[in-house]
């Protein structure tokens, strides 16, 4: 932590900001008025450091701590807005309430895949980001997965076949690390039961460090197959850093494998919803 | 005003969509059957991607039911102050509360664990509903 450096911006900036009120300048604002968030040499926000999704605090600390940072991100003018269900076509619609109706019984991350983007952003698993000049690399304990994030101005690969956790390429758009998400398969849930998408599929993460504690994050999900418009959810990470990524094997013991074998055997009424 | 403020903070975790654990809790466990047992612990498994473990519940009539409750990762545990080991031994008289699973006998997701010398550690995560 001894590496990061902090740095003041003009106090014009906050004055001017505070006239506009989009979230992109109220992030900023933030960002201004809070001279402990660190940079790098280059001048951008580091965002390196071990971090865990606002409703993990639920369930690693307890309500009390998951009540009192909700409170402090209400205080501070970062409190997010209500999260929207998907937008969904009629028959991508149709397939997430079969989804539902069937208890999540299909959820690919009950089988040990690889959680996709963004819903492995949302695991109650810490991730810890490493932001170097010319890369991103976010790895998480969830899977043991990892994401390499080009910075050096390149495009998506040309040989980019369909995958779990998609390709990635970052910029900077201000104070905001943009994250561009291509190259999908249709394996993954996007973030709740039967949240399903298509290879069509394109994230656009925006990670803002709008505090030395916290990331705003926001994550646009864009698929002309399963959605009537794009749809976007967001969070709050909060810096752990006193905390490491640990081991995670998902299927040393993963009896879900054979319970769901049995449930499925039994008929529907064994886990559809009464 | 501070039990809503809860309540509330947690309908707005749930309403984000940060789901429990590693699989979809409806599919195995019931969230609208709780559960309260009492008895001394039989056996642990430390493994991934879920803890299990054994309690023997003595009912009324002296009979002995051997229950078996899953719960976190060691992971998340350890996060929580738990040791392999030390935590929960064979023979510690513990409580153990939860909900039953939806179609397998004596079998239980474990939310906390209150130990013999009346410490609670959380041991798995709130029930789910499979909408999230």
């Amino acid at each position: 932590m001894t590496r990061w450096q902090t740095a003041r911006r003009p106090l014009a900036a906050l004055s001017f900001a505070a006239v506009l009120a989009s979230p992109q300048v109220l992030r900023a604002q933030a960002i201004a008025a809070n001279d402990e968030v660190p940079r790098t040499a280059d001048g951008k926000p580091d965002l390196s450091g071990v971090w865990i999704a606002t409703g993990a605090v639920l369930l690693f600390e307890g309500e009390e701590a998951y009540a009192a940072a909700r409170a402090a991100d209400e205080a501070a003018g970062r409190a997010l807005p209500p999260n929207e269900p998907p937008p969904y076509k009629p028959e991508a619609e149709a397939r997430r309430q079969e989804h539902l109706a069937r208890q999540g019984i299909d959820d690919p991350m009950a089988r040990c895949l690889l959680t996709g983007v963004p819903r492995i952003q949302f695991r109650p698993l810490p991730f810890e980001i490493v932001q170097l000049p010319d890369r991103t690399i976010i790895l998480y304990e969830i899977h043991h997965a990892f994401r390499i994030i080009p910075t050096d101005g390149r495009p998506h690969p040309p040989d980019m076949e369909p995958t779990y956790l998609g390709e990635s390429i970052g910029r900077w758009e201000g104070d905001t690390f943009v994250v561009d998400v291509r190259g999908f398969n249709d394996k993954t849930w996007l973030q709740g039961v039967g949240t399903v998408h298509s290879e069509a599929l394109r994230v656009t993460e925006r990670y803002t460090r709008d505090s030395f504690d916290t990331i705003v994050y926001e994550a646009t999900m864009e698929d002309p197959v399963v959605f009537t418009k794009p749809w976007t959810l967001r969070e709050i990470f909060r810096l752990r850093p006193d905390e490491r990524i640990r081991e995670y094997e998902c299927i040393e013991s993963n009896e879900d494998l054979v319970r769901f074998e049995e449930l499925l055997q039994s008929g529907d009424e064994a886990f559809r919803a009464r | 005003m501070r039990r809503y403020l809860m309540l509330a903070a947690v309908a707005g975790m749930l309403g984000a969509g940060t789901a429990s654990g590693h699989h979809s809790f409806a599919a195995i466990f019931d969230g609208e059957r709780p559960l309260k047992l009492s008895g001394k612990v039989a056996d642990v498994e430390w493994t991934n991607p879920h803890i299990h473990f054994s309690i023997d519940v003595e009912g009324d009539d002296g009979a002995v039911t051997r229950w078996r409750f899953e719960g976190y990762p060691p992971n998340m545990l350890v996060r929580q102050g738990w040791q392999r080991d030390v935590t929960l031994k064979p023979g510690d008289a513990i409580t153990v509360e939860g909900w039953h699973a939806r179609t397998e006998p004596n079998l239980g997701a474990a939310r906390r664990v209150t130990l013999a010398d009346g410490r609670t550690l959380a041991a798995g995560p709130p029930a789910g509903t499979g909408g999230r």
